[in-house]
């Protein structure tokens, strides 16, 4: 068990950037999860800890000791893949057992460990099979034992829910989150998807264009955005950013009305991040602004509101037994104390 | 007129031309057929060489489909003044040697062409494949000189050399074919999981690619076995293989039709083997590389 340490990770391909001189200290025993869209750097900083890519500059450690010059193999850490990596023509125990053998682990101690790693995964029954007999679930789960059948410094995992299905995605989203409760090992985990990271991390790095936009627990990262982009890309529905100025301590939109208190200094051009929660929702004249429905949806726990703000569109999330009809007129009021400005130049978060 | 409802629209049925069920037989009629006319065309040969190394050379010249069955001219053969047996043990020889050493060196090329980002990787890879496309006939003369020079003609040695630049490239193409197939992340795990490069090939790779690996090599073992051109240059004694040996049959007597067709056979009879084998592991090689 260890702490990783990156300081100044770089990774080009000619005038390619995948990762741009990033510094990041994972804590030991940290379930930290890289989040990001595609091509944001997220899975070659993943490789590059692995020892699967070389970085081009920086350094990386492991505990005390830097393993830039490292095979993957002397790294000691585990790692599960999109596509379960699995080795197809090796039966389930043999898969599980290989990280065991291949490491010179003594035979008798092999069979219990690996029985004890298909237990933790729920995969007893299939040892006897080949990967090509299991489901998409179960071999990532075989992929999961293979991991965890050995006590490594670090696991690392590149999107290895991507390629289930919706339901059992989350059903295996929260066995992994037992799992890393139950042995504590500092994990590293890659995804794009927001509601893993906020479900797994304790912290979560959301990387744009090979740099990490904002470091921090889901709480900080939800309530708290960084910028224009983390603010865009945590949370669904995902966070309104309307056009508007400050003028006089209140939020103008671009339409002249003046809206809600701010604290924040006169500013002829912001963007205001308010989420479809913390919208109201009321009868036509009783909030701040009369907005029309564009669409209403009913997702049976709540109701989503897509109105017509001046030019841009606008959700809001209303109570679940609320109806509506397009074309109806509505008013929201927006909670002041969870207002967001930015920038629209720089994207910065404009703090109070 | 008084016609029943179920003749008219009976009627009508035959009114209309061929239908939809029809067609079909009639396509299946005639895709049998020409399946029928492929097979005579090929087997017509060997149906007839099977025939007359059973047949007396009295028999041979007959188109006789009954005939008493010998099996003297297997024992002709190998007897003088033709010892097929030495032929066909350069012939083993030959190809075995050359199968055993083209496939590993081919494994290795491949892998590296595979997996590696090498100098010149494209170029290599055109320039190998450029090689097959050079007709024997015309680079078997400086090859005549070269043997003759460093004394390397009529020598089994020397038709392994030349077996193995004839089935390299083509062994290597296939091979990087079935390793290409083979999931990087698969061998990533392998590395994470505590293996060193040489492990990963060991215990990954090549049992992964076992079946492109055998497909391969009984391709080698094929061209070998047949090879020809270089055969009948480069030996004229010693070395001799079993197409050149053939040859023998000629004599003055006319051609030796029921020991030719013996030799034939002897010369095939390993090759149905091996295709039989091929079929099995062809169809598994070309679909390992879905697993995933």
């Amino acid at each position: 068990m260890a702490e990783v340490t990156l300081k100044n990770l770089t990774k080009r391909w000619g005038d390619f950037i995948g990762v741009d001189n990033q510094s990041l200290e994972i804590h030991d025993k940290e379930f930290l999860v890289l989040l990001g869209p595609s091509g944001c750097g997220k899975t070659t900083t993943m490789r590059m800890i692995a020892g699967l890519e070389d970085p081009t500059d920086g350094e990386i450690r492991i505990g005390d000791r830097v393993v830039n010059d490292d095979l993957p193999r002397d790294r000691d850490v585990a790692m599960v893949f999109q596509n379960y990596g699995l080795y197809p023509h090796m039966t389930i125990f043999d898969n599980i057992a290989y990280p065991l053998r291949v490491r010179g682990t003594p035979k008798n101690e092999i069979e219990p460990r690996v029985r004890k790693a298909a237990e933790q995964v729920e995969l007893t029954e299939f040892l006897h099979r080949k990967p090509k007999a299991l489901s998409g679930g179960q071999r990532q789960r075989v992929a999961l034992a293979r991991a965890i059948v050995r006590t490594p410094k670090v696991f690392l995992m590149d999107e290895p829910l991507s390629n289930l299905d919706a339901k059992l995605r989350v059903t295996m989203r929260a066995e992994l989150k037992h799992l890393s409760r139950a042995l504590k090992i500092t994990t590293i985990y890659v995804t794009h998807d927001q509601i893993e990271a906020m479900t797994l991390a304790d912290r979560v790095a959301v990387m744009k264009n090979g740099i990490i936009q904002q470091l921090g627990t889901p709480d900080e990262i939800y309530n708290d955005p960084a910028n224009l982009f983390v603010a865009g890309f945590i949370g669904s529905p995902a966070m309104n950013l309307i056009n508007g100025s400050v003028q006089d301590g209140h939020f103008v939109t671009t339409g002249g009305t003046k809206l809600v208190r701010v604290a924040a200094p006169d500013s002829p051009s912001v963007v205001l991040g308010v989420r479809a929660d913390d919208m109201r929702v009321a009868e036509e004249g009783e909030g701040d602004l009369d907005v029309r429905i564009y669409a209403f949806e009913n997702t049976g726990e709540a109701t989503l509101l897509t109105v017509q703000w001046g030019k841009q569109r606008v959700i809001a999330k209303g109570d679940r037994h609320l109806r509506k009809d397009q074309d109806d007129i509505v008013s929201v009021s927006l909670d002041s104390d969870h207002l967001y400005l930015f920038d629209p130049e720089t994207g910065d978060r404009i703090k109070r | 007129m008084t016609t029943s409802p179920t003749s008219d629209q009976q009627n009508s049925g035959r009114r209309s031309g061929i239908t939809g069920k029809q067609k079909k037989r009639i396509s299946w009629a005639l895709q049998s057929f020409l399946i029928l006319i492929a097979i005579i065309i090929m087997l017509t040969p060997i149906v007839w060489i099977f025939m007359a190394a059973f047949k007396t050379h009295v028999d041979v010249y007959q188109l006789k489909l009954f005939f008493t069955p010998t099996l003297e001219n297997f024992g002709l053969v190998f007897d003088a003044p033709y010892y097929l047996g030495d032929k066909l043990l350069n012939s083993t020889i030959v190809a075995f040697v050359t199968v055993v050493f083209a496939i590993p060196i081919a494994t290795m090329a491949a892998y590296s062409f595979s997996r590696f980002e090498l100098r010149g990787e494209t170029a290599m890879l055109v320039i190998i494949l450029a090689t097959q496309f050079v007709p024997a006939v015309v680079i078997i003369l400086p090859f005549f000189v070269m043997f003759r020079d460093i004394g390397l003609l009529d020598t089994r040695l020397g038709l392994i050399l030349v077996n193995l630049a004839i089935v390299m490239p083509f062994a290597i193409w296939m091979i990087k074919g079935f390793i290409d197939g083979i999931p990087m992340e698969t061998e990533e795990a392998a590395m994470v999981d505590g293996s060193s490069r040489i492990q990963v090939i060991r215990n990954i790779v090549l049992p992964m690619a076992a079946p492109g690996l055998l497909t391969a090599g009984i391709f080698c073992f094929i061209i070998a076995w047949n090879e020809f051109l270089f055969a009948l240059i480069l030996t004229n004694k010693d070395a001799v293989t079993l197409p050149i040996g053939l040859a023998l049959f000629k004599a003055e007597e006319g051609d030796l039709w029921n020991l030719l067709s013996a030799a034939g056979i002897i010369i095939m009879l390993p090759m149905f083997v091996l295709a039989l084998i091929i079929r099995k592991y062809f169809v598994q090689g070309m679909t390992m590389g879905a697993v995933r």
